[in-house]
């Protein structure tokens, strides 16, 4: 079955309803926000019922729009947590980020800052390092980045978009080796962007981390995970109870080949190991559990099937 | 940027230099800056690294005394304040607590003090200097440079007084020769440090 990230915007009115045809179908739900009168499911949709779920949100005034990162983790490295950096450009990118259905983490380096004394720390490099793609937001200047970007990408193995002021071409002449995206002409700056130019620019980036994801899905494709992270959010939302009990926005953060488990490490690591998935597999078989450098939080990584020979 | 005489940034990167100069004028507007500057000349180069931003401010408003925002009545051996805007109010209590000793200041409502001190002239009291924006403007004045300066620039020399201002900031140690940069610097617009 082929899952397609989507979001779906309606009225309050019947949206269990939706609820339960998205879940009937064997579809997921990724995160919920009730705004009002208006409800926002960020879901991932098998691709042939799309139409029939559209046909029978129609009465309900609900629409179905296609959003590429729902399902996804992006870290927003910023190089500082200032007012130099902050709330604009980092904030914005961030926020635009999350509109198209990523769940976005900002990470503000310690030292991220200068050219010379820039650097990045092992806590930092390994919070990175456990997101799906990491969007580096760097200043306006060729030199300091040219001399910097080395010190910061560092030990980093997931997918980077780099984000600066000079031009791309610029970007991919002074980055060596190359990194996986480039988006010019947005660097510093100390204004929010609401002009269209700005937008367009900020659909550029989301452009840009949409194709590098793509072609991470790709690579995924050919060795896939033996269980989908979605399918194992919904297995942990309904054998956990104290998953209910957690505050944060997304208790069970969707990852690509993964999740992010907002429980104590200590306490409930067997806990989750032992949740069985399918008769005799559990989730200890098909996934590494492991403690997150974020708080004290879970990370679950999926093995892949070449690995496990289990496909549930 | 139009209200400010002279705006210049010279930057040996043209795009840097660009987005610097759209940075400094959100910067300065957002702190309500733009009318207190005459001229700015900032000057970035990446390569050593270093930032100078020199220039030259308005006349700026003078001190603010008693008299402006308050009046003055003597009668008998009481000096009676009464406070039209409460801006200063605190700032002149603070002075008044400093002069004569909380004892001798009353303040029977928000609007009123009364000084029961002998032998005051109300005359004196009522050139009672209480606040002075320059120090105040020029300390923003050198906030918002901080803010337009490349972040990372942590070795920093600032001066400011007779309507002229100046920072300078790097990574690393400043040059020796940094006075001849800034003297050059003001020389680009036509003025003397």
């Amino acid at each position: 079955m082929n899952l397609v990230p989507v979001t779906y915007r309606g009225g309050i009115y019947r949206h269990d309803e939706i609820i339960d045809l998205i879940e009937d179908l064997g579809g997921y739900i990724i995160q919920k926000h009730v705004l009002a009168q208006e409800v926002v499911l960020q879901a991932l949709l098998p691709k042939e019922d799309i139409a029939l779920i559209a046909a029978i949100a129609k009465p309900l005034t609900g629409e179905i729009t296609p959003s590429p990162l729902v399902g996804t983790e992006i870290a927003v490295v910023t190089m500082s947590l200032e007012i130099h950096h902050l709330p604009h450009a980092s904030c914005d990118v961030a926020e635009y980020i999350r509109r198209f259905g990523a769940k976005t983490n900002m990470v503000g380096l310690a030292r991220g800052f200068g050219k010379r004394i820039a650097q990045m720390n092992d806590e930092e490099r390994d919070v990175i390092n456990e997101h799906d793609l990491a969007v580096y937001l760097l200043g306006d200047f060729e030199t300091c980045i040219q001399q910097k970007f080395p010190v910061l990408r560092r030990g980093i193995e997931v997918p980077i978009v780099v984000c600066a002021g000079p031009s791309r071409e610029t970007l991919q002449r002074i980055i060596d080796p190359p990194v996986d995206g480039y988006v010019g002409n947005v660097g510093r700056f100390m204004h929010r962007t609401k002009e269209s130019e700005e937008l367009t620019k900020l659909d550029e980036v989301v452009e840009e981390i949409t194709n590098v994801l793509d072609r991470k899905r790709e690579e995924i494709a050919k060795d896939p995970p033996s269980v989908s992270p979605a399918r194992l959010m919904d297995v942990i939302n309904e054998q956990v109870d104290e998953i209910h009990e957690v505050l944060s926005p997304t208790p069970v953060t969707v990852q690509m080949t993964g999740l992010r488990v907002k429980l104590p490490y200590d306490t409930f690591a067997r806990v989750l190991r032992d949740i069985p998935i399918e008769e005799g597999i559990t989730i200890g078989e098909i996934a590494d559990i492991v403690p997150s450098r974020m708080r004290d939080y879970i990370l679950m990584r999926v093995r892949p099937f070449s690995e496990t020979n289990i496909m549930v | 940027m139009e209200s400010v005489e002279y705006f210049e940034v010279e930057c040996p990167e043209e795009t840097g230099g660009a987005y610097y100069s759209r940075i400094a004028d959100v910067v300065l507007l957002d702190h309500n800056l733009i009318r207190v500057i005459k001229k700015l000349h900032i000057f970035i180069d990446p390569g050593v690294p270093i930032f100078i931003a020199v220039g030259v401010t308005r006349k700026l408003p003078g001190v603010v005394r008693l008299r402006d925002f308050a009046e003055v009545n003597a009668t008998g051996q009481k000096i009676i304040i009464s406070i039209g805007d409460e801006t200063h109010l605190a700032a002149l209590l603070q002075i008044l607590w400093g002069r004569y000793g909380k004892e001798a200041v009353e303040q029977p409502d928000r609007f009123t003090i009364v000084l029961s001190d002998e032998g005051q002239e109300s005359g004196d009291i009522e050139d009672l200097p209480v606040f002075d924006p320059t120090e105040s403007i020029y300390k923003d004045l050198i906030y918002a440079l901080m803010v337009i300066q490349p972040e990372g620039f942590k070795v920093r020399r600032q001066w400011y007084g007779k309507e002229k201002f100046y920072l300078v900031a790097s990574e690393d140690t400043l040059p020796e020769n940094i006075e001849d940069l800034i003297r050059e610097k003001f020389a680009l617009m036509g003025e003397r440090l």
